[in-house]
């Protein structure tokens, strides 16, 4: 007894000893346990169900379509496609020299810059943006580890050249960045949406969530007040006639005097928008809208105008045009032919400069300047395009005998073609200056109207009466024996008006000798005018007189627009107008 | 006569286990086939959308190529090579 008593107390010393070590273990175990369910539950569990999340759920991230931009007709002439872009996961790639390698063959691509970026620590990269289909055909069956294809939006321009200056052109993030693309680009740019699918093991994803997808706000279509086909005729006429005279560039402007509605604006040389990254900025610009030049002798006839609606003289009066020769202090004015006394519609039929000249010391630079400004010379139109130019128009009071002098005949002033087009039209019109504008409505993906755009009168600049006998004179400026002969249209009576202007050259801080830029403004049918028609070749070679080269190119938009817009002839034949001036107009119109 | 007494067999208890187990290995089998056609339809769905969503990028590029191919530029050229010419006006008939 004795033994076992005292052995006793030592064998539950040591049952006591391995109970304590077996707890302390269990409960270091079971406290691991609960420390690392406290660390995944709570502490880091909002980290844990995003990873987690990530694993069966997959973000779509949808960019709006850009709108479409038609013409008057509905014709696409800038449309959104979906293209494929390939990018990269460079952390998910195992073997970035291999991957680089085979990448760089299926696109054609140098090896470097690819190596670099899918060697970066970045978590994502573009390796090509909107990839070609047989480029992404061709990766895609390589089947590469962290290579992925995303569906981008991409803007193309189906009629490639056509009216490019006009509608502008996007980057390749799908922002506007010149002509309209730029000016209506929160219109057409749409509201990009995000929304979440769950995808199983396989990655394939499964649309089973009762959730309403967020409404997708795609970007607005913009209807166009260009017509494709007289843009295109505008274009075609402008460019032979740049290449025959070996010209640096030329601008028409085609416009609805009516409304103020621009039908074409056309440029040379032409651009792709498709490729836009290819030519130079100057090539890319609306230079109808932000170019400025001297508008030569097409400027009388606001000084024609502005001579009639004074009450100072009739079209009869009679200036003497000193035979060619007229100093004025130290400067003198030169006709190209010499003439004596001529009546104020001789002046601009000849289109005289000692003549204009001496309308403008009759009628006063005050009310002359009152009435270019009037015309919006000096303003900018307002037009619904970027980078407009105001032109230059100096306040009378700053107006030296030799800008007064020069101003007559549309030297030391400067506008802008559509300025010019504009004015011009309000002489069509009436007398009624209309604000141009481009773009006629926007609808939605539907189709249906978000806004529409009226035409915008923006004042009398001079009485109906003035109009037309101004019309009349202008008539007679492309009849036989007027400068414009060669803008005459068979069929139509066609009013115009021919301008040649020495270019400034601001090395030698004066007018170029042999740099020129030949104009020719007008409209017809000259008594119900439909179209407004306005040419400028800029630098012409062989020859640079507006009627010689300007003024073929107004007769070839003007006769087959006329065609297109189904005008009718108003002259049958030549036999049925009989009499003063309109005869003149008939004559020319059928030997021209 | 002796009155034979009616001996009651006990009832069985496995019986409405049976039941209750068939039941709910049925009930198990209808709710996973339901669960099955769920996400069988999802898919369905997705690819059906997915389609949807090709067949309009598809359109979008024959839109694309239709206005391409109504370019006047290209009308003017194919015209040109077959001898047409723009008319004037005295090829105009105006009707009365």
């Amino acid at each position: 007894m004795k033994d076992y008593r005292k052995k006793k107390p030592d064998a539950t010393k040591w049952i006591r000893f391995r109970i304590v070590v077996v707890a302390t273990i269990l409960t270091l175990c079971f406290g691991v346990i609960i420390g690392r369910a406290v660390q995944l539950q709570v502490l880091e569990q909002s980290e844990l169900s995003e990873r987690a999340a990530g694993e069966y759920k997959k973000a779509f991230h949808n960019m709006p379509r850009r709108g479409t931009i038609y013409d008057q007709n509905y014709a696409e002439l800038a449309v959104s496609i979906d293209v494929s872009s390939i990018c990269a996961y460079p952390k998910r790639i195992s073997s970035p020299k291999q991957t680089t390698s085979l990448l760089a063959r299926a696109l054609n691509l140098k090896q470097g810059p690819i190596l670099k970026k899918l060697s970066s620590d970045k978590g994502f990269v573009w390796i090509k943006r909107h990839a070609k289909p047989n480029q992404v055909s061709a990766v895609r069956k390589l089947k590469l580890d962290g290579v992925d294809f995303v569906t981008e939006s991409r803007r193309f321009y189906p009629m490639k050249t056509l009216a490019a200056q006009v509608i502008g052109f996007c980057g390749t993030d799908g922002k506007g960045l010149e002509g309209l693309e730029y000016y209506y680009d929160p219109f057409l740019s749409g509201q990009e949406s995000r929304w979440t699918v769950f995808k199983d093991a396989l990655g394939r994803s499964f649309d089973v969530e009762a959730v309403a997808l967020p409404e997708i706000k795609d970007g607005c279509n913009v209807i166009l007040t260009i017509d494709k086909n007289i843009q295109h005729i505008a274009e075609q006429a402008l460019s032979e006639t740049v290449e025959t005279f070996s010209a640096e560039s030329g601008v028409a402007v085609v416009m609805v005097p009516e409304t103020g509605a621009v039908l074409a604006i056309a440029h040379v040389p032409r651009f792709n928008p498709n490729t836009f990254g290819q030519y130079e900025p100057w090539v890319r610009r609306n230079r109808a809208i932000t170019d400025s030049f001297e508008p030569g002798s097409t400027f009388k006839i606001f000084l024609a105008a502005a001579a009639l609606e004074s009450g100072l003289c009739t079209p009869d009066s009679r200036f003497e045009c000193e035979e060619g020769r007229y100093k004025i202090g130290n400067n003198v004015v030169h006709d190209v032919h010499a003439y004596g006394a001529l009546s104020l519609r001789d002046i601009l039929k000849y289109s005289s400069n000692i003549g204009a000249t001496k309308i403008g010391e009759k009628i006063g630079s005050a009310y002359f300047c009152d009435k270019i400004r009037a015309f919006g010379f000096g303003t900018r139109t307002g037009v619904d395009c970027p980078g407009e130019s105001p032109g230059s128009v100096l306040p009378h009071e700053h107006w030296s005998d030799m800008d007064a002098m020069a101003i007559c005949f549309g030297q030391g002033i400067s506008m802008s073609a559509l300025q010019l087009a504009v004015a011009v039209c309000a002489t069509a019109n009436d007398g009624v200056l209309m604000k141009p504008y481009l773009v006629q409505a926007m609808t939605d993906r539907q189709g249906r109207l978000v806004k529409s755009f009226r035409p915008t009168r923006l004042r009398r600049v001079i009485s109906i009466e003035t109009a037309r006998i101004l019309a009349r004179m202008l008539e007679r400026v492309v009849a036989k024996g007027g400068t414009g002969l060669k803008a005459a249209v068979r069929g139509y009576r066609v009013a115009g008006k021919t301008g040649t202007a020495q270019k400034v050259d601001p090395e030698a801080r004066g007018y170029a000798r042999n740099k020129h830029t030949a104009v020719f403004a007008g409209f017809v049918p000259a008594r119900d005018p439909a179209v407004v028609i306005l040419v400028v070749i800029d630098e012409p070679k062989k020859h640079h007189y507006g009627g010689v080269v300007a003024a073929p190119v107004f007769r070839q938009i003007a006769q087959e627009s006329l065609q297109y817009l189904k005008i009718p002839p108003e002259l049958a034949t030549p036999q049925e107008e009989t009499g003063g001036s309109v005869r003149a107009s008939v004559e020319a119109t059928w030997t021209g | 006569m002796t009155r034979r007494k009616a001996v009651r067999k006990p009832r069985s208890t496995l019986t409405p286990w049976l039941l209750l187990i068939v039941f709910f290995v049925a009930e198990l089998l209808v709710f996973s086939w339901c669960r099955v056609q769920y996400v069988q339809t999802g898919y369905d769905i997705d690819q059906v959308k997915q389609e949807r969503r090709q067949l309009i990028a598809l359109h979008h590029e024959l839109q694309v190529e239709e206005a391409r191919l109504r370019s006047p530029e290209r009308i003017r050229r194919l015209a040109q090579k077959r001898g047409l010419v723009m008319p004037d006006s005295s090829h105009v008939v105006v009707l009365p």
